[in-house]
């Protein structure tokens, strides 16, 4: 019961500040006049018919393999890629048809971190230059007022003023990444779009770095959508998690809900496959089976179900329907199609073993 | 008895006009039948402990101390035919980038052929036969038609299948992997580091040096570790005593940094500043600046790794 409200009071107390809808990115394979007198249709559906609600003041997590889509997803709700259908409302209003105007003003308020920190910052750019450039953009204040800025940025997220002389090549990984922080943060945005931000550094620095995104997101009440592949990160730091497999979302819940019990055989298998840092609780590898297949040419029914443990006949014709099997908890798959929360069929022995391999030490989190 | 026994290494970068130390002093046993964990951060010189046993050592790195022996043989008295010899055969290594063992204008049964042509006294025939066994050992499927392909035509995790096979096709007794599934997706990661453990050690009594700094890969494969600090070893022993009593500060520090073992939402433990560069090395122990239990003694001292009461080895005036 308790955790019921816990969870009710986790997503009902905040408003969606952005909502996807019906979202799809398909990737054309060939183009030009050649392809098109060919009439040649295969695209790579990257991204296809997502839904989902990030909420004021929260961290969604998304998280999948390579090819799963994520990080394309992440460049749609930005509107940095366009849609083949669907919408993205932020506060309600659909970001694919705004003016240049509303489009300038939105992306004020919605910013992005990457990645690589080595290839997304110019190198001939000084450090102060590059946290400068949304506020010359967007000609916030006097020059001496924006300069004012990014000292104040850059001793924010660790960084001295000294180092705005700097170039990229004399910074570390991490201090690089922070650097990244800094241009994002300029221009005080509400919702930060984080694409696998601590991915290319080491578990010190990653740690210094997920503390100060947390230290941001409290002081500023900023909402995070974090793209990322690391469980172990998932649960430190996001509210919500929506599990991507092959463009689609097989699941999402809150982070609580899902380390507790995964319900989509992807799920399971994905946290079963993650080495969890304890050699007293080894898991036995023989589990995930095959390789995620090609977007190019994906099986047909459920995505997942050449390399499910748990496939039925069905699953290779029917497509399952993202469905609520429990408040603010939704999957996509047969098992569940009756609304039931457990499915019947799982083994008893692999639920032990996915249980060995999620990470129990998280504290509940009363909010 | 030890397979691989490494004794007071230390390879040196020249930079700068000077000779800068990467790796110091570094010794350790691999034995028959496990695999032994280098565990540490970019920097810490445990890729440069692969390539000085290996021998690959770029033209301006050497080994400037120390001894490499591969059973009876002295690796870093060998002379290149030796090791030549010795490479592919009894010693093996696969790479975080699949592609840096394969060449891209040659089939992938040709590859795996060369070498098994190379160290046994194969016939084609046999060659053919034995390749298309590997390829499907390391779970390459409709492995024969997959032997007349090129390594683009391959993903990721099939190219290190493949990179492995050519690894273990002439049974060799030391495999140094170094961050073997760093770029690959986790599900593949598992069946990767799986098939090394069944292939070669649990059924080859192969020893394997693991590089990686995932320490949940650690926690999951070796039987030993090593854990590295500014080209130095800074903590020895069994996986289960490293990770549930860590007695460097380092170590420790590492552990605690680690996200799933954190309290949700809480702050974590970071290591404040940042590895030392191989040219500002600091006096003493290299940690003590980040260290939080730093003495005064330990700016000037650079402790030696020492074996406590338990069996494990920790560097750190600590436990003197």
């Amino acid at each position: 019961m308790v955790k019921r409200w816990l969870v009710s009071s986790m997503t009902n107390g905040a408003q969606p500040l952005l909502r996807a809808r019906g979202l799809s990115k398909y990737f054309p394979l060939e183009s030009g006049l050649l392809a098109s007198l060919r009439g040649a249709k295969a695209a790579v559906k990257a991204v296809e018919s997502v839904s989902l609600d990030v909420y004021a003041g929260q961290t969604l997590a998304i998280v999948g393999e390579s090819g799963s889509g994520k990080s394309t997803l992440g460049r749609l709700l930005l509107r940095l890629l366009q849609p083949t259908t669907g919408q993205v409302l932020y506060k309600g209003a659909n970001i694919f048809d705004m003016s240049r105007t509303e489009l300038r003003a939105f992306r004020r308020q919605a910013q992005i971190i990457l990645q690589d920190p080595y290839a997304s910052l110019n190198p001939r750019m000084r450090i102060g230059a590059i946290i400068r450039e949304p506020l010359d953009i967007y000609g916030e204040g006097s020059k001496t007022e924006r300069n004012k800025r990014v000292d104040a940025l850059l001793e924010r997220v660790g960084l001295t003023s000294g180092q705005a002389c700097a170039y990229p090549s004399e910074l570390s990984g991490g201090q690089r990444q922070r650097v990244g922080i800094a241009a994002a943060l300029a221009l005080s945005p509400q919702i930060i779009i984080a694409d696998e931000p601590t991915s290319s550094l080491d578990v010190s620095v990653q740690a210094q770095t997920l503390n100060l995104l947390s230290e941001l997101q409290r002081d500023f009440n900023l909402t995070y959508v974090f793209i990322t592949h690391d469980l172990g990160v998932v649960q430190h730091f996001s509210d919500r998690v929506a599990v991507m497999y092959l463009g689609k979302i097989v699941e999402e819940a809150t982070t609580e809900e899902l380390f507790a019990v995964p319900q989509h055989p992807y799920t399971q298998v994905l946290f079963s496959a993650i080495p969890a840092p304890d050699p007293s609780r080894r898991v036995d590898w023989e589990l995930p089976q095959g390789e995620p297949p090609s977007p190019l040419d994906p099986p047909s029914g459920c995505h997942f179900h050449p390399r499910c443990p748990q496939v039925m006949a069905a699953c290779s014709s029917i497509v399952p329907k993202l469905k609520a099997t429990a408040p603010n908890r939704r999957v996509a798959c047969l098992l569940y199609e009756n609304g039931e929360n457990e499915p019947p069929s799982t083994p008893s022995v692999f639920l032990h073993r996915v249980a060995a391999a999620s990470y129990p030490n998280r504290k509940s989190n009363p909010g | 008895m030890s397979l691989l026994s490494v004794r007071n290494l230390t390879t040196e970068f020249f930079s700068g006009g000077a000779w800068l130390e990467a790796v110091s002093d570094v010794s350790f046993d691999l034995r028959r039948g496990e695999i032994l964990g280098l565990v540490g951060e970019s920097g810490c010189g445990k890729s440069t402990v692969a390539y000085s046993v290996m021998r690959l050592l770029a033209s301006n790195a050497r080994i400037s101390a120390g001894e490499v022996w591969l059973e009876d043989v002295n690796l870093t008295a060998a002379d290149e035919d030796e090791l030549q010899d010795l490479r592919g055969s009894r010693l093996a290594m696969i790479f975080q980038d699949p592609m840096t063992a394969l060449d891209s204008l040659f089939t992938v049964g040709h590859q795996v052929i060369e070498t098994l042509q190379e160290h046994l006294d194969l016939n084609v025939t046999e060659a053919q036969e034995r390749a298309l066994a590997l390829l499907r050992q390391v779970g390459i499927p409709a492995a024969a038609e997959r032997l007349n392909a090129y390594p683009y035509q391959f993903s990721g995790g099939m190219s290190q299948r493949i990179a492995l096979a050519i690894a273990i096709s002439c049974h060799p007794q030391v495999l140094i992997a170094d961050e073997p599934t760093t770029a690959l997706d986790v599900t593949i990661q598992a069946q990767i580091l799986h098939l090394i453990r069944r292939l070669l050690v649990e059924e080859q009594g192969a020893g394997v040096l693991l590089i990686t700094h995932d320490l949940g890969v650690v926690a999951q494969v070796c039987d030993r570790v090593a854990v590295m600090y500014a080209g130095k070893i800074v903590e020895f022993g069994d996986v289960g005593s490293i990770f549930s009593n860590p007695l460097h500060p380092y170590t420790q520090a590492l552990l605690n940094s680690l996200p799933s073992q954190g309290i949700a939402r809480g702050e974590l433990e970071s290591i404040q500043g940042r590895v030392p560069s191989l040219t500002d090395r600091p006096a003493g122990c290299c940690f003590h600046p980040r260290c939080s239990y730093a003495l005064d003694l330990c700016r000037q001292e650079s402790p030696h790794l020492r074996r406590t009461a338990d069996g494990q080895e920790v560097a750190c005036v600590l436990y003197d």
